[in-house]
């Protein structure tokens, strides 16, 4: 066990138990928690500006979140244009318990990590409900059932008063050991609890995906007839999918609202959902890595696509919202361009470097 | 007393009757063959017992029970023991041969999904048991060298073999191929007869098998069924069925 995936060499396993690791050697091992490590520490060193560290909150939010898409349109093959309902339902199920019981209740103030998986299990049922046309409609007629969804959630956001139609609910701040998170530390502490959470999440995910609940996604993709043939319910592995997305789609709503201390419906909208969508394309859909390039990515382009709105705005009337003309075009013109020149994502750049470490000094 | 009984099938598409009254036993420790033309009816009769079509009427019954199987869906069908390779290739093109096999193993894998999630001892270990059977399936069917390769990037005679690996690894009583051998080379085809012949031997798996090529068929069946336009035009030994009229008109009226 001594050579590694990084050297040509290559690795042999001596039972099949050693095959399954998620690390096949103990360098790649050492590696990953040394970043992890890096990660956890680096806030202690150097200090980013409240603003800064909203950012990449946000990114890990999106992360948490486009794992579930990952999950569901990229490993089962189901394109979802609703994503952002799903993450807006577990905002929702933060919001409404702050409804029902006020936002300085211990549950809600003390109780948060209970209150976060609550909103994910909400978003699982939801998710699962939703996906439950799989039973029996396929491609272009599913898609349509995510979007109705995704007009129903926003309809039902907007018109009831329990949700203060549409209007933010606020939430209150939270208590750690240390006492009340104040504002100072607010983006710090969130930053360290979705990170948590992505860790877990991450390897709850990759554990699943060597095991029957993760290939089963991957055989109604490939070929729903065989995976039939194979004894699985194809239409149920479908609802179980969405189940799945909608899990970590509301674990992600939830951190949401927590982070942005308020619940209101601009956050979960079409064009959000369409985000979603592209950060699973560009980052490359069906690989794990995927899920983190891709929020990172369009992440960084929305800043550009800002700064560049911004700079162009002196050259046009005023009465013209560059930036909000310049959003769509350019992720319509990413997804397209990923589509066309790298469907497989900045994953497989990932790959390619990779292996072309593996062969250094030898070209091939 | 047989495994399978396909009593009085008749199957329709619209006005055309893709079987009429079809009868058949399919004997445990046999191989039995279905041969017939073009559009007879093979892949059709498969299709019924394998739960991907549905009979207009007749019944098809299964094991010592004779449970009723003809309203069962694909997976029930499959979760009996009974396992299928299609004719025209049905595999996860997208995933290695490893993982294929592996996806034949659905049911055998007893985990729970938390203890997939947190991959506990239990699902590890069920999933190294697997792997083993999986492993000894591979060997079997002399696979080897193909273990961790994408399936959709293999020779087509390999890909033949992997589809009837993957439904020997569903460990059936009842195994159906149909045409597992069309368009193979030569030595290719010998192979292919060759684990037939020993997964009904070595395996102690009943075989039913749909194929054109009637040496293989003469050579190897225990019992022959031969349809023509969705009607039973003969059954028997191989001697008696090659002596059977009808059954040499079907034949060489097509030629
Ligand atoms: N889903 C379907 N819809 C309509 N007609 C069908 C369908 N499936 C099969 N048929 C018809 O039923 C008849 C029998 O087809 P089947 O596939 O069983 O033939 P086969 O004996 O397997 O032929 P081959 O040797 O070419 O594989 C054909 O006339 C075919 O057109
Ligand atoms: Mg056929």
């Amino acid at each position: 066990m001594s050579a590694n995936r990084w050297l040509t060499t290559g690795n042999y396993f001596t039972s099949y138990q050693d095959e399954q690791r998620i690390f096949s050697t103990r360098l790649d091992k050492l590696i990953f928690i040394g970043f992890i490590v890096c990660l956890f520490a680096w806030p202690l060193l150097i200090k980013l500006s409240n603003r800064n560290m909203l950012v990449l909150d946000t990114i890990l939010i999106a992360i948490v979140a486009v794992l579930g898409l990952n999950l569901l349109t990229g490993f089962a093959g189901l394109i979802s244009i609703g994503h952002a309902a799903f993450v807006g339902v577990g905002a929702y199920t933060v919001a409404s318990i702050i409804r029902l019981i006020g936002d300085d209740h211990v549950l809600v103030t003390h109780a948060w990590p209970l209150v976060i998986i609550v909103a994910g299990l909400v978003g699982a049922v939801v998710g699962a409900f939703v996906g439950l046309p799989a039973l029996r409609l396929r491609h272009l007629y599913l898609l349509m059932a995510t979007l109705s969804f995704q007009i129903i959630f926003q309809w039902i956001i907007n018109f009831s008063t329990f949700f203060n139609q549409g209007q933010t609910i606020s939430v209150g701040r939270v208590f750690w050991f240390t006492g009340k998170i104040v504002r100072k530390q607010h983006y710090v502490f969130w930053y360290y609890v979705i990170l948590v959470a992505i860790v877990l999440l991450g390897l709850g995910v990759r554990n699943l995906l060597r095991t029957r609940y993760g290939r089963s996604l991957v055989a109604v993709r490939d070929n729903d007839r065989a995976a039939d043939a194979m004894g699985m319910h194809p239409g149920l592995t479908k609802v179980y999918a969405f189940g799945l997305a909608g899990f970590l789609a509301g674990i992600a709503g939830a951190l949401h609202a927590y982070l942005y201390r308020g619940v209101g419906f601009e956050s979960f909208t079409l064009h959000h959902s369409i985000v979603y969508l592209a950060m699973a394309i560009v980052g490359g859909m069906g690989t794990l890595s995927g899920s983190f390039w891709g929020p990172a990515a369009i992440q960084f382009l929305e800043l550009r696509v800002e700064d560049l709105a911004e700079k162009a705005g002196h050259y046009f009337p005023s009465n013209m919202n560059l930036s909000t003309a310049l959003r769509p075009l350019t992720f319509g013109l990413v997804i397209v361009l990923f589509l066309m020149f790298e469907p497989r994502g900045i994953a497989n750049w990932w790959r390619i470097v990779r292996s072309y470490v593996k062969l250094w000094p030898f070209r091939y | 007393m047989p495994l399978l009984t396909v009593s009085n099938v008749t199957l329709s598409f619209g006005g055309l009757n893709a079987l009429s009254g079809v009868n058949m036993n399919i004997n445990p420790g046999l191989i039995t063959s279905v041969i017939g033309p073009n559009g007879a009816g093979k892949t059709s009769i498969l299709n019924c017992i394998s739960g991907f079509y549905h009979p207009t009427s007749g019944d098809i019954q299964f094991g010592e029970h004779k449970l009723s199987i003809s309203s069962f869906s694909p997976h029930q069908v499959s979760n009996l023991g009974i396992a299928r390779a299609f004719q025209n290739l049905e595999l996860f093109s997208g995933l290695s041969v490893l993982d294929n096999l592996l996806l034949a193993r659905h049911q055998n894998l007893n985990y729970n999904f938390l203890q997939a999630v947190f991959y506990f001892g239990k699902a590890s270990r069920v999933e190294a048991e697997n792997r083993a059977y999986v492993e000894e399936v591979i060997d079997f069917m002399e696979l080897e060298p193909f273990r961790h390769q994408i399936v959709g990037n293999l020779a087509y005679g390999i890909q033949k073999r992997v589809e009837v690996a993957r439904a020997l690894t569903l460990a059936p009583q009842l195994l159906l191929l149909d045409e597992p051998m069309a368009g193979m080379n030569i030595e290719e085809k010998e192979d292919m007869v060759r684990f037939i012949v020993d997964i009904r031997q070595d395996r102690d798996v009943t075989v039913v098998l749909i194929e054109h090529d009637l040496g293989v068929v003469m050579d190897i069946s225990d019992h022959i069924y031969v349809l023509d336009f969705g009607e039973l035009i003969g059954a028997g030994t191989p001697d008696e069925v090659s002596q059977n009229p009808k059954v040499i008109e079907a034949y060489i009226g097509e030629e």
